[in-house]
């Protein structure tokens, strides 16, 4: 059967087929440059390999007791985790609110006026390039340790994200419907909310869900700066070297982590 | 508002793109309110700046429009902005090539677009429309045949409807001018000829000035009162439908006519 095929004989191309072009020189330079730089990257890091064998004693020990949760500290820990998930969904919440309108000013199809489109990109971009955490670590110096900083770094954090991905489903968008709007005589901002709010709303709430994920996950590490949730405990009984009870803290994020994941991308699925 | 129509008049109008390319040459045109206008001519023609120039959406270089009681100046005069343009705009109806409708949004809301610019501003944030306005689409809809779709996703109608649905949108501003680029380019020979056959009506009811582009002769001679022959950017012919023979759209064309050129034969309703 497949020799027939291949024994049959090639008919003459009708034009010349075009040479495959060679790329090898530039791939070798790139591979080389890759090497050199993770083992510039290495030795200016000092890593230490040996030192990581030398002290396996200690770990082992620690391993051992964090693969042993100590399930009867479970109660105790429900307020913390409460709180975790309280923050997380205040600060979606106030923070999707406020990006929806900054998404609009952020994008290109929807921004008419230049300065103020590269303002509000500007500040966009400083909220996005600080850390969360880093934020927590401010606004505890600045309102003090608990839930509520912990809120205002998330509400930051989160923002920072909605903003860019809407400002960019914005931009990707066909803007035929917003022109007939213009045309009909509609301000910018009536043209927008009436012909690109409908557009990109499954992608908002897509991204809204995505950040609440991210939320669930942020809140416990920002929690490690004094930001209130899961953190704080962590923190607690890491300094005590209880390794029983911060193994189920860390069993419990997992959990929550996976169940609200699976739970929003399950939603997600059906938005789009 | 009443229909009260509006003529166009064109004054030495040219318009030059920023990378220099000349969309218009010296355009002098009257169209009367109430006159049923096609413009023909090739792609680059000029044919959908002129349009667009109308209602501001391409700015003109030099010369002046005026359409009813605005007017709009080429560079160095009194540009029309603001709430001024606006108030033109809303006096303009557009329909496009590719329809233009917000698709993952009702049919209704869809149409309502038509009355942004009366709606006030806290009204089309919260999208609650005056039951007038509601009742203006309604009725709108209802002559182009699709209010049973008001509630229903734009993108679920069929190409020849939703064009149908942008011809509402226009409507529901209670224009006096209705400007259509190429409304039946994406659309199959029958379905061109509903189209067509909508924009014909508003115009002999309604008394709407329409000027609507095309690209194939016989539709253009078929529906239009007056033709107007665009070839590089400036009025090589002006005159009823009837008057254009081979010989006209073969000085419009540059080039002898081909199959291409005519909707056809393949589908007359």
């Amino acid at each position: 059967m497949s020799t027939s095929v291949t024994s049959s004989p090639q008919p003459q191309p009708k034009t010349q087929r075009p040479t495959k072009p060679r790329h090898g020189a530039k791939s070798l330079a790139a591979v080389v440059l890759l090497v050199a730089i993770t083992i510039w990257a290495g030795i200016g890091v000092q890593v230490d390999l040996p030192a990581i064998a030398a002290n396996w004693r200690n770990a082992t020990t620690n391993i051992i007791q964090l693969l042993q949760p100590d399930y009867g500290f479970f109660p105790k820990t429900i307020p913390a985790l409460l709180e975790t998930l309280q923050m997380a969904v205040i600060a979606t919440v106030i923070g999707s609110a406020l990006s929806l309108p900054l998404a609009f000013l952020a994008s290109r199809a929807t921004n008419p006026r230049p300065k103020l489109l590269a303002g509000v990109r500007f500040v966009m971009n400083m909220i996005r390039s600080v850390p969360d955490i880093l934020f927590a670590s401010i606004l505890v110096a600045v309102v003090g340790v608990g839930a509520l900083s912990g809120i205002m770094a998330l509400v930051l954090f989160n923002v920072g994200i909605i903003v860019k991905l809407v400002s960019e489903s914005l931009d990707g968008e066909d803007a035929g419907a917003q022109e007939a709007a213009l045309a009909a005589g509609a301000s910018w901002p009536k043209a927008n909310r009436a012909a690109m709010l409908p557009q990109i709303l499954p992608s908002f709430a897509s991204q809204v869900l995505y950040t609440f994920e991210l939320n669930i996950r942020a809140s416990t590490v920002i929690g490690l700066v004094g930001a209130g949730g899961l953190g704080i405990l962590i923190d607690n009984v890491r300094s005590f070297f209880r390794y029983h009870e911060l193994s189920l803290i860390i069993l419990e994020i997992l959990v929550l982590v996976l169940v609200l994941e699976s739970l929003s991308a399950w939603l997600r699925k059906k938005l789009v | 508002m009443e229909h009260t129509a509006a003529d166009i008049r064109f004054s030495d109008v040219s318009v030059t793109y920023p990378n220099g390319y000349t969309g218009l040459k010296n355009i002098n045109l009257t169209i009367p309110a109430g006159e049923m206008v096609g413009i023909v001519g090739l792609s680059g023609a000029g044919k959908s700046t002129l349009i667009r120039t109308i209602n501001g959406l391409v700015p003109i270089t030099s010369g002046s429009i005026n359409v009813g009681a605005h007017q709009l100046n080429g560079r160095g005069g009194t540009q029309l902005r603001g709430k001024d343009l606006r108030e033109l705009r809303s006096n303009v109806g557009m329909v496009f090539q590719s329809f233009n409708l917000a698709k993952r949004t009702t049919v209704l809301n869809n149409v309502l677009m038509g009355r942004l610019y009366h709606s006030p501003a806290w009204r089309t944030l919260l999208g609650a429309w005056k039951n007038d306005d509601v009742e203006l689409a309604m009725a709108a809809l209802e002559r182009v045949e699709i209010v049973p779709k008001a509630y229903e996703k734009a993108s679920s109608l069929s190409g020849g409807q939703q064009q149908r649905v942008a011809i509402a949108r226009t409507l529901a501003q209670r224009p006096q001018v209705i400007l259509a680029d190429e409304p039946v380019a994406s659309l199959d020979p029958p379905t061109s000829h509903v189209v067509m056959r909508d924009l014909q009506r508003i115009n002999a009811e309604l008394g709407i000035t329409v000027v609507v582009n095309l690209h194939f002769l016989d539709l253009a001679r078929r529906y239009s009162d007056r033709l107007i022959g665009l070839r590089s950017g400036e009025v090589v012919f002006d005159g009823a439908g009837a008057d254009a023979d081979e010989s006209v759209f073969e000085n419009i064309y540059g080039r002898s006519l081909t199959a291409e050129d005519v909707l056809g034969n393949k589908a007359e309703l």
